[in-house]
């Protein structure tokens, strides 16, 4: 019954922009309560050490404090399953030592400085290949393997495929430790009344994680905590997996005052979650026509000082090596190490842009050995449409993974081709690109490209509630969060689009445990395909429900809603407003929405195809990127300048990361030496030409109005394409992220006295 | 424990702030933003590096837009303060906000108050602006959200727009 679409795929304006732009909008660490004391935090500034002893008396006479924990005053409860509240081992420099309460953040940071500590030392390790060695100083008990094995997954026979390959490539690929830093930093402002507690929380998930973790932690039952993300300062990945909410309320519980906690920028660089580092070794057999006949990846992966969500990343660098490439036999193994470096953590792409790293920078050496165009390669042997060679693993009636390793199971939509045609054209790859190595010059330029593969979006179990006020209003609550990738104003668009009013009659709640149903995690790009199938649901649901009451109300059979209209098919004089609808009928009409969308039949995943064009200063080591073009298969886009936005912010996020970005540690002293955004060297305004986006996908059969998840694919090829543009312009291929001007010099002579 | 804080001895001073004038005493070594956000509840400054790097926490001194985590309050004395939300009352800021939300220029919002009125002081110093002046004008500014383009395309429309009568 649906006709041309009135919202979707429309650039409709950000709900809230004009807020943000008045400084309007309230963030965790804009907040106060009555009474409120502020928090801070002791930080080890050891890499490994015990608490051997502890004196806080001064600290609690300092002037203004009205409380001082340390891991003697608080419970044994996990956070996570290796991350206590507070510790008396501490396993970074910048773990958390001891937290005070007063009455500014100034009278706090001198309490802080009265606690005196002694340490026991602990021998400290930092790198992850050290740590696996016998003997390495174990970071927890049961060693520094993280769960005490390797992640191991694959399809077909990667020996047997070895042997049938005519060519082997192989090489080592090394990516960086870095920093998400969101402008905004961690903060968590907690209140008890009675056994009551509400955390307004820096939060991606107030239900699945900081309920749960703070209900369990405190010993209460869940419906007596209450989690609120105000408004998200950038997710990005990121902002979860530390003890900052815990702290806060234990403060208050003791304070008996609200308290808030903020970290300042260099505890959010050292004590936030970082990027882990990754050592990856990459083999390709393949036939002499380049056919891929066996790839085997094996990542060992620096998980820091606490694992968080390091399974989920090390996983992901092999998805991009086991899907990417149609291939018979793949294997992959995952390495996560705990090590004394500060922890590591989830941050967008998770460990997918490292594994595609070593993927197309190694495939672009196979198909120049081969003497074959790196475009021509990939269009000829990316995976297609009906997916992998091979055997389906997963039950014929179960849902399939978005992260699936099995053969034999075609994808919902695979828009790779698309994209890669549609990028090559607007950089102009057949007419400009010229072979590799052959400019000349101090200033060489090169063409290069990529590709990316990425879950879709399904598999959370999401929930939404659609409800038509007597007012005509549509009110859409979701438990997700909008991290500021706009997933509010796409939700809205959605219910906007089912109930057929315009975007403005849609209020959007999001992230409050009081006033939305449980909801996933903002995480894997997931929210616009789950989130969005429930509130298309919950939307369907109230429609339907309306409708049944219209047609009683205009004594007909059946009415259908068309242009903001309920209309009696087939008497074309009948019919009401969805307004009038409503001051109709006795009562707001809800929708409610509880599913986790998956499909049996098909993967769902996004694809893009990236291309670049940089100038290297063969004499310096620089790289200049020159354009940019990012083509990407999201399916439908919702809305096509949130999406560009979504798409130039990532790629741009990650073209520091790709040149210059990293997190320093001194050794043996494990302090990090550049927690602030010059020294780490994030984007600036200057230093990348605008990004050229393209939409290059079909709607996707299985996603809400075809959409496909968008947050995190445009960031997934963006280290091999300028890797590959710098190969074009001087004939060496990068190995080791970030591409810093020494390490392009080394390429550039290590290929010119090769052989 | 103590049950109020001796506090380092305060300094009087007269301040403007969105054109309001204001008597107060502070701590000496209280910042601008400090005391902008916890004293006004003017929030839109937003703390973000602490010390300069960042522009989360500008707000206009005397009319030149200034690093308020890099300013003691105690020397704003005596001069005139104007915050996003004093500048957001001004109809010759709407052209830039209305291009900020038509171009997408933020997304999660924190740096973007920021953004606006170091934009709003460039604009009027410059109200010719290219696209290069624009990025230069602005260096000195962080967006991690990466909204970048949509802010100098922002700027740029509402320079045209403010140069029209």
């Amino acid at each position: 019954m649906e006709g041309a679409l009135h919202t979707i795929g429309r650039s409709e304006t950000r709900l809230a922009l004009a807020d943000k732009v008045r400084g309007a909008v309230r963030y965790t660490a804009d907040l106060k309560r009555p009474d409120m004391v502020h928090g801070k935090i002791l930080r080890c500034p050891h890499p490994h050490a015990r608490i051997a002893a502890l004196d806080t008396l001064a600290a609690e006479r300092s002037p203004g404090v009205h409380a001082v924990l340390t891991y003697r005053d608080v419970s044994q409860a996990r956070i996570d399953a290796d991350l206590l509240v507070l510790d008396p081992v501490l396993r970074f420099v910048g773990d958390e030592v001891a937290v005070v309460a007063a009455e500014s953040a100034a009278l706090a940071e001198d309490a802080l400085a009265a606690i005196r500590v002694e340490y026991e030392l602990l021998p400290a390790v930092f790198d992850a290949e050290e740590a696996l060695r016998p003997g390495a100083p174990a970071v927890h008990p049961g060693g520094n393997l993280v769960g005490e094995r390797s992640l191991v997954v694959s399809r077909g026979d990667a020996d047997a495929g070895f042997r049938e390959a005519a060519r082997v490539f192989e090489g080592m690929f090394r990516t960086q430790v870095h920093a998400p830093v969101g402008m905004e930093t961690r903060a968590a402002l907690a209140e008890w009344e009675g056994d009551r507690l509400t955390v307004w929380k820096t939060s991606r998930s107030v239900h699945a994680n900081d309920r749960a973790m703070l209900a369990r932690v405190f010993g209460v039952p869940l419906e007596r905590v209450r989690v609120i993300c105000p408004a998200m300062g950038g997710g990005f990945g990121n902002k979860d997996e530390g003890r900052i909410a815990a702290l806060a309320a234990w403060l208050a519980l003791k304070a008996r005052r609200p308290v808030r906690i903020e970290y300042g920028r260099s505890e959010e660089f050292i004590a936030g979650r970082n990027r882990q580092s990754s050592v990856n070794r990459l083999r390709v057999g393949m036939k002499a026509d380049g056919t891929p006949m066996a790839i085997e990846l094996r990542s060992v992966m620096d998980a820091g000082a606490y694992v968080a969500s390091g399974r989920n990343v090390v996983r992901r660098i092999g998805q991009g090596p086991l899907y990417l490439y149609a291939c018979p036999n793949v294997r992959f193994e995952g390495i996560p190490v705990y090590t004394n470096r500060p922890a590591g953590g989830s941050f967008r792409g998770l460990g997918a842009p490292l594994g595609h790293f070593a993927l197309e920078v190694l495939m672009d050496e196979a198909a120049a050995a081969l003497g074959m165009d790196p475009l021509d390669y990939r269009l000829r042997f990316h995976v297609r449409q009906e997916g992998q060679p091979g055997r389906r693993v997963t039950p014929r009636d179960q849902p399939l993974p978005d992260e699936p390793v099995e053969g034999g199971v075609p994808f919902s939509s695979n828009g790779l081709g698309a994209c890669l045609l549609a990028g090559a054209e607007r950089i102009g790859w057949r007419e400009r690109r010229r072979p590799p190595g052959s400019a000349t010059g101090a200033l060489r330029r090169g063409i290069g490209m990529a590709m990316g593969i990425y879950k879709g979006g399904v598999g959370r179990e999401a929930q939404a509630v659609v409800g038509i006020t007597r007012e005509g209003r549509v009110a859409v609550s979701v438990g997700v969060v909008d991290v500021g990738q706009g997933s509010a104003t796409i939700l809205a668009q959605i219910a906007a689009e089912v109930l057929q009013v315009p975007l403005r009659q849609v209020d959007v709640t999001l992230a409050d445990t009081a006033r939305t149903p449980p909801g996933h995690i903002t995480a894997g790009s997931s929210t616009t395909f789950s989130s969005g199938s429930a509130v298309k649901l919950a939307a369907e649901t109230a429609r339907n429900r309306l409708r049944e009451r219209v047609a009683a109300l205009l004594g007909a059979t059946d009415v259908v809603l068309e242009n903001g209209r309920f209309r009696v098919p087939g008497n074309e004089g009948a019919g009401m407003s969805l307004a009038e609808a409503m001051r109709r009928v006795p009562e707001e009409v809800v929708g409610r929405a509880v599913l986790t969308v998956g499909s049996s039949d098909f993967i769902v995943n996004s694809f893009a195809a990236h291309f670049a064009e940089v100038e290297v200063d063969v004499a310096s080591g620089r790289i200049r990127v020159i354009r940019y073009v990012a083509a990407q298969d999201s399916g439908r886009i919702v809305n096509p300048r949130l999406a560009e936005s979504q798409v130039s912010g990532g790629v741009l996020q990650f073209l520091a990361i790709a040149l210059r970005e990293e997190l320093y540690l001194d050794r043996p002293s494990g302090v990090t030496l550049n927690p602030s955004f010059l020294e780490h060297k994030s984007t600036a305004i200057v230093d990348f030409p605008p990004v050229e986006v393209i939409f290059a996908g079909d709607p996707d059969p299985v996603g809400p109005f075809g959409a496909k998840a968008l947050g995190e694919p445009p960031v997934v090829p963006v280290l091999a394409a300028i890797a590959n543009a710098v190969a074009n312009a001087t004939g060496a291929w990068l190995h080791e992220v970030p591409f810093t001007p020494s390490r392009v010099l080394e390429a550039i002579r290590a290929q010119e006295s090769a052989p | 424990m103590a049950q109020s804080a001796a506090r380092m001895e305060e300094v009087s001073l007269r301040i403007e702030v969105n054109e309001r004038p204001v008597s107060l005493s502070v701590e000496p070594r209280m910042t601008l933003l400090e005391l902008l956000r916890e004293r006004f509840d003017l929030t839109g400054a937003k703390p973000a590096c602490e010390r300069g790097e960042c522009g989360a926490c500008t707000v206009l001194l005397d009319d030149q837009p200034i690093n308020a985590c890099l300013v003691l309050a105690v020397q704003a004395a005596g001069r005139r303060i104007v915050t996003i939300e004093g500048l957001s009352e001004r109809p010759d800021f709407q052209p830039l906000l209305d291009a900020f939300v038509s171009r997408d220029a933020g997304q999660c919002g924190y740096c973007t108050p920021g953004f606006a009125v170091a934009a709003y002081a460039l604009l009027k110093g410059e109200p010719h602006a290219g696209d290069a002046s624009v990025r230069w004008g602005l260096v000195g500014h962080i967006c991690r959200c990466n909204a970048y383009d949509g802010i100098v395309a922002a700027v740029r429309d509402a320079g045209a727009r403010m140069r029209r009568p």
